[in-house]
């Protein structure tokens, strides 16, 4: 999921305006009918969209549950709509990005899934394993405050350095406590990144960047995010039917071989499997 | 402030220290050259050839037309022929010289423009020979004038470096953007800004200085 959220601001209020009128009926029927209607799951209309179709013909073919999709083009109505009962579950956000929500809009809202990782990743021209690192090496990070928070974490992960655990996800090169092979950490514009390759050791460049030279985070990368980074997306539910049955039997679909393989298809194997 | 953030703010201004005068230097090395060659081939003067002065001039408009923040990562292949990498303080220098060679050119054609003409034609009266007039005529002359162009260029060059951060230059622009402006630190950004500030005028008055002691005007 990438977000821009001030250019989501106008449309999400234009957008929830629409949702919200129609949606006092609705949570009623929901709540009268509820083991008789299909599980509704709010996805962004696209590729996540063809992904999610797979997971509903996983979840009736193999457990016979009906699931309706509900396709949005904005990142905030499906969280309003799913608050108000309008869907069942919704699969679209990251956890960053539902705190914030909760933060702001008091959601009763929680995770109850994984669903995958649009993984930034580390790209070499020099090396082909983290061994022949040298001390003192040169590293292009994204000097933006969420990738490049999300780059440290990733580094330290990958045992490179330490990052003070206080500063949370959006850490800077000044939060660096340890960094044992004195790496040369230089922070560049993202799209700069692909092309900084042949003049450092490695560099961590999103998908969407890394893509545009064909380089993939499966095929390619020195190393990638895995299923624990923060950025993982998720199948969020309400807290009141979280334990619902038809919503775990849906989890159990969708992190399922199937929708793995149609992910991967889809997003030319820009994806990491969350579970 | 933590001990980090004043670090960061201390080899912030020695980046931009490089970028500015490192630049300025190599671009006066080549401009001073190039801006003599523009005003000498012109239509009248000591070495007057049309065509030659057609073409520089509309290399250097073409030079000079190019916005700073393409030419920065347009000519990144030329700026790692050049220091071996494209990233960094150093290869920061390379753009920043190739925009302010052209800019000095313009601006000692400028100076040396103000010389009044009757200047030459006394020194060739006299029989000086045209590199003559150019060592011990033009020159001489144009000096304040052409100090005073070099004095804009590193002011400007301050400004151009802030460009930098897109290429890993550092520098105060780019820790007053990163950590000011994206990360919502006012107080950084004020004192990048404070900094910035204190330097140029550093350059400016020293400049001043220099050129009131070379003026005999």
């Amino acid at each position: 999921m990438k977000l821009g959220f001030k250019s989501f601001a106008t449309l999400s209020v234009l957008a929830s305006a629409l949702a919200l009128t129609g949606c006092g009926e609705q949570a009623k029927d929901t709540a009268e009918a509820a083991a008789a209607k299909p599980l509704r799951l709010g996805v962004i209309a696209g590729a996540e969209e063809q992904v999610a179709e797979i997971a509903v013909k996983v979840a009736k073919e193999q457990y016979n549950l009906d699931v309706e999709l509900v396709s949005f083009s904005d990142y905030v109505t499906p969280n309003v709509a799913l608050n108000d009962g309008s869907l069942d579950i919704n699969a679209f956000q990251h956890q960053p990005y539902l705190d914030k929500q909760i933060e702001d809009r008091g959601y009763d809202l929680v995770a109850v899934g994984n669903t995958f990782v649009y993984p930034i990743a580390a790209y070499s021209k020099v090396i082909k394993s983290l061994d022949e690192l040298e001390d003192g090496a040169k590293v292009a990070v994204p000097n933006d405050p969420t990738n490049l928070g999300r780059t440290l974490l990733l580094l330290e992960q990958q045992g490179l350095i330490e990052v003070d655990d206080a500063v949370g996800l959006e850490a800077t090169t000044l939060n660096i406590t340890a960094n044992p092979k004195e790496l040369n950490i230089i922070e560049l514009e993202a799209p700069q990144l692909p092309r900084s390759l042949d003049d450092v050791a490695f560099a961590v460049i999103n998908t969407t960047y890394a893509s545009q030279i064909d380089l993939l985070p499966g095929r390619d990368s020195l190393f990638v995010e895995d299923k624990e980074s923060p950025y993982v997306n998720l199948i969020v539910a309400r807290k009141d039917n979280q334990n619902d049955e038809r919503v775990q039997t849906f989890i159990k679909a969708y992190q399922s071989e199937e929708v793995y393989q149609a992910a991967l298809e889809l997003f030319k194997g820009g994806v990491v499997k969350g579970w | 402030m933590s001990d980090a953030m004043i670090n960061l703010l201390l080899s912030a201004l020695w980046e931009t220290m490089i970028m500015t005068f490192g630049s300025g230097a190599i671009a006066c090395a080549l401009g001073i050259p190039l801006g003599i060659a523009l005003h000498v081939s012109k239509p009248g003067q000591i070495w007057e050839h049309a065509a030659f002065n057609k073409i520089l001039g509309t290399v250097v408009n073409i030079g000079r037309s190019i916005p700073f923040i393409i030419l920065l990562v347009a000519i990144i292949p030329f700026t790692r022929m050049v220091v071996g990498t494209s990233i960094g303080t150093v290869a920061a220098v390379v753009p920043l010289t190739v925009a302010a060679i052209p800019f000095v050119a313009r601006l000692m054609e400028g100076a040396l423009m103000e010389i009044p003409a009757g200047l030459v034609e006394a020194a060739q009266a006299m029989g000086a020979r045209r590199l003559q007039i150019v060592t011990k005529v033009l020159l001489p002359e144009a000096l304040p004038g052409m100090l005073n162009g070099i004095i804009i260029t590193l002011v400007t060059l301050v400004n151009y470096s802030a460009m930098a951060g897109a290429i890993g230059g550092g520098g105060l622009g780019d820790v007053g953007i990163r950590y000011g402006y994206q990360r919502f630190d006012p107080q950084i950004m004020l004192i990048t800004v404070v900094m910035l500030v204190v330097l140029v005028q550093i350059i400016q008055s020293a400049g001043e200085r220099l050129v009131a002691y070379v003026d005999h005007r």
